[in-house]
């Protein structure tokens, strides 16, 4: 035991204490201290939950219910149409199951989502006891029962945006998932490997920055037979890697000559391993930041998109073709705010998730902030 | 005598600049006997550092070994071509058969793993054993470099160590899987006076204990006459002077590493310097710098700076290394000559 920091305990003593983590951890407890970050990090994360319980928010569709001596989920059948019990169909329910459970087994029970409105349909009279049929045209303004107003065919706004949430949040994760997954391995190997391999990603990476996002999509789906929300997502993702594929072979080519790179080639690593454990890992703070922006670009592109019409095929509906359907009917204020609100925060949470980390990871503005 | 363990013969490694070619090694041989300790002695820029990245081929680009061979000898005396040996069986080599240990354990560490996972690492590329046996003899070889309370600093990240024990890390990875060489290029620059003896302390008891052979880097000739066996003096990518180490110190015969023995400072005593010498404790040092690569002179590459040059002889062809005494070979046609230690006193004017 000949090191110094042996022979002095109060040093390691001082090294211990002041914690022992990893570069993410310390990324993680700086994030925690903006408090903007945090707000847009819990929006993201409330959008999330929204997403994935809509069904249980808003629907006409019981989330459990008890129906001749069986438990059923009709409301699985928002996710997908297959998913709803199919002995609801025999039984003629037709989608109104208030009052039908009632009738056909008097011993059933039901739990309903909060919000009795149906994204697809208008409600109609007395379809849940004692409540009138859904306004249409410019009577559905905001109330009690339709919180945020209904659309012209007396559909309710809110149950429309709770399940135009997911493919809000889709469009920005599987988009920029795929982005993400295209422009670390084009940016890795020109990076890496430098040469003509980085002649020839570069230059991809060039053509591809040239191509216009939107209008490219509205080309596609002029061709395609069957527009779907996965196959915009697939194009704005093999569109959008390009600033990621920079960044990323910035980010390995001053990596590549650390010196623990050669070290871990003098180990004997290979070159995947190189690229994979010891370079991406130290590369993929600077890389997460574009990811993150990019996310926020996705869900306005599509939103765009639903608002020039080429939107998800109905009955699914986003935000952005909602705003569509407001074009129409101007006077109907509330088709206009919900959803531009709604789009406006969520794009303005996710630059400010980025911008968090940005700072956090970024040592030169981590100490420009002190 | 049995074959040496590695041996380097006429190794030419050179840079393609957009300026043009640059030879930082230029035909260098050596021999490295199995468990002993060669110490490779120069100033920064003579080329011992790109011989020691060429020996693994880690030399970057725009870096071409371009000539010469390197042979590494197993136990039965079997060799390998290291320069002609396909990449992935090269892989074995690196880390396997011979270690390396850098210059700066400050960067030489991955940042983002903890210092259990990266030796651990080190062991699952060679060995085929689990995980959790590789993370045990992670553990083992913190206890084999004396790290301090080993158990808590397999979990910890490289940041949270001082120089000197990520220096002891990275002797840990170099050892892990038992090689043959250890290439240490420059291991205790970055540490400070007390660690590094104890650092170079560690790397003797280790080759001691374990038999390993070393390939010691250095421009510290206090570090070579405390660790090595024999001695190598590199000077603008050609070794000139090579010896056992006791009769390179005992009797320095190129004009070199005469200059670079003066050249250090000495404890107590002022040996090797003349009484009258102005400012008691003033170091001497050898006027000018090691030239370029592009710019190395004509004849032989040390003669601007030489206090012993004889023009024209000098400038004409490049001495040939020739031995002078058993294992001493110089390369200089004066050699004998300098073998006189009181030269040293009469330096002549430095020739323009």
């Amino acid at each position: 035991m000949t090191d110094s920091q042996s022979r002095h305990p109060s040093r390691g003593f001082q090294s211990r204490s002041s914690q022992s983590r990893g570069f993410w951890a310390e990324a993680w407890a700086r994030f925690r201290r903006k408090p903007l970050a945090m707000a847009a990090l819990a929006f993201v994360t409330l959008l999330a939950a929204v997403a994935l319980l809509a069904p249980a928010i808003a629907g006409t569709k019981p989330v459990l219910c008890r129906y001749k001596g069986r438990i059923y989920a009709p409301c699985l059948g928002y996710f997908d149409r297959r998913l709803e019990p199919t002995i609801f169909a025999k039984d003629r329910f037709r989608g109104t199951y208030p009052r039908n459970l009632k009738e056909k087994d008097p011993n059933s029970w039901a739990i309903w989502p909060l919000v009795f409105q149906d994204p697809h349909r208008a409600v109609r009279d007395n379809e849940w006891p004692g409540r009138p049929a859904n306004p249409a045209k410019d009577e559905g303004r905001p109330n009690g029962i339709n919180l945020f107003g209904t659309d012209q065919y007396g559909v309710d706004v809110f149950a429309k945006m709770v399940h135009g949430t997911t493919i809000a949040l889709l469009v920005g994760v599987v988009s920029m998932g795929l982005a993400g997954t295209i422009g670390i391995i084009v940016g890795a190997l020109g990076g890496y490997f430098g040469g003509w391999i980085d002649m020839l990603t570069s230059r991809i990476t060039e053509i591809v920055m040239c191509v216009p996002t939107l209008v490219l999509i509205l080309a596609v789906i002029a061709i395609v037979e069957k527009p779907t929300i996965w196959k915009t997502m697939a194009i704005i993702g093999a569109t959008g890697w390009t600033g990621i594929a920079r960044l990323t072979r910035g980010e390995f080519l001053r990596l590549r000559q650390s010196e623990f790179v050669t070290a871990a080639r003098a180990t004997g690593a290979g070159p995947v391993r190189i690229m994979l454990r010891h370079i991406l890992p130290n590369a993929l703070a600077p890389v997460l930041v574009p990811i993150t922006f990019g996310i926020a670009s996705a869900i306005l592109t599509e939103s765009s998109l639903s608002f020039l019409g080429f939107g998800p095929p109905p009955p699914a509906a986003s935000w952005g073709s909602l705003l569509n359907d407001a074009r129409s009917n101007l006077s109907m204020w509330w088709l206009v705010v919900f959803p531009g609100v709604a789009i406006f925060l969520t794009v303005l949470a996710y630059n400010l998730i980025g911008e968090g980390l940005q700072e956090v990871t970024d040592p030169r503005l981590r100490e420009a902030r002190k | 005598m049995t074959a040496p363990l590695l041996e380097i013969n006429n190794l030419v490694t050179a840079f393609h600049t957009p300026a043009g070619r640059v030879p930082a090694v230029d035909g260098v041989s050596l021999s490295i006997e199995r468990g002993k300790t060669l110490g490779l002695v120069g100033e920064s820029g003579c080329g011992k550092s790109v011989t020691a990245m060429s020996i693994l081929r880690l030399v970057a680009a725009p870096g071409v070994i371009e000539a010469g061979e390197i042979l590494l000898r197993d136990a039965s005396g079997a060799a390998v071509n290291l320069v002609t040996l396909p990449e992935p069986r090269l892989r074995e080599v690196r880390g396997g058969r011979i270690g390396m240990i850098f210059q700066e354990p400050m960067t030489s560490l991955n940042p983002v793993f903890t210092i259990g996972d990266q030796i651990a690492e080190a062991v699952l590329l060679h060995r085929d054993v689990s995980r959790a046996e590789a993370r045990g003899r992670a553990l083992e070889m913190l206890e084999l470099v004396r790290i301090a309370d080993p158990k808590r600093r397999l979990d910890e990240y490289p940041h949270q160590l001082s120089g000197g024990m990520r220096q002891r890390v990275v002797i840990a990875m170099a050892l892990a899987c038992e090689p043959d060489l250890i290439i240490a290029d420059e291991p205790t620059t970055a540490l400070d006076v007390t660690i590094q003896a104890q650092i170079l302390d560690l790397l003797a008891d280790l080759r001691q204990r374990l038999g390993t052979a070393i390939l010691l880097i250095t421009h510290d000739l206090g570090v070579v006459a405390e660790t090595c066996d024999d001695v190598a003096v590199m000077y603008a990518g050609r070794i000139v002077e090579q010896a056992p180490a006791a009769a390179l110190f005992a009797k320095p015969r190129h004009p070199y590493t005469i200059g670079l023995l003066a050249a250090r400072p000495e404890r107590g005593g002022h040996a090797g310097r003349k009484a009258g010498d102005r400012a008691i404790g003033r170091l001497r040092t050898i006027p000018g710098m090691v030239p370029a690569p592009q710019h190395f002179p004509a004849g032989c590459r040390f003669h601007p700076r030489c206090a012993f040059a004889r023009l024209p002889e000098c400038a004409g062809a490049m001495p040939e290394l020739r031995e002078v005494a058993t294992g001493h070979f110089v390369r200089c046609p004066y050699a004998d000559a300098l073998g006189e230690p009181r030269r040293l006193d009469e330096p002549r004017e430095q020739i323009a």
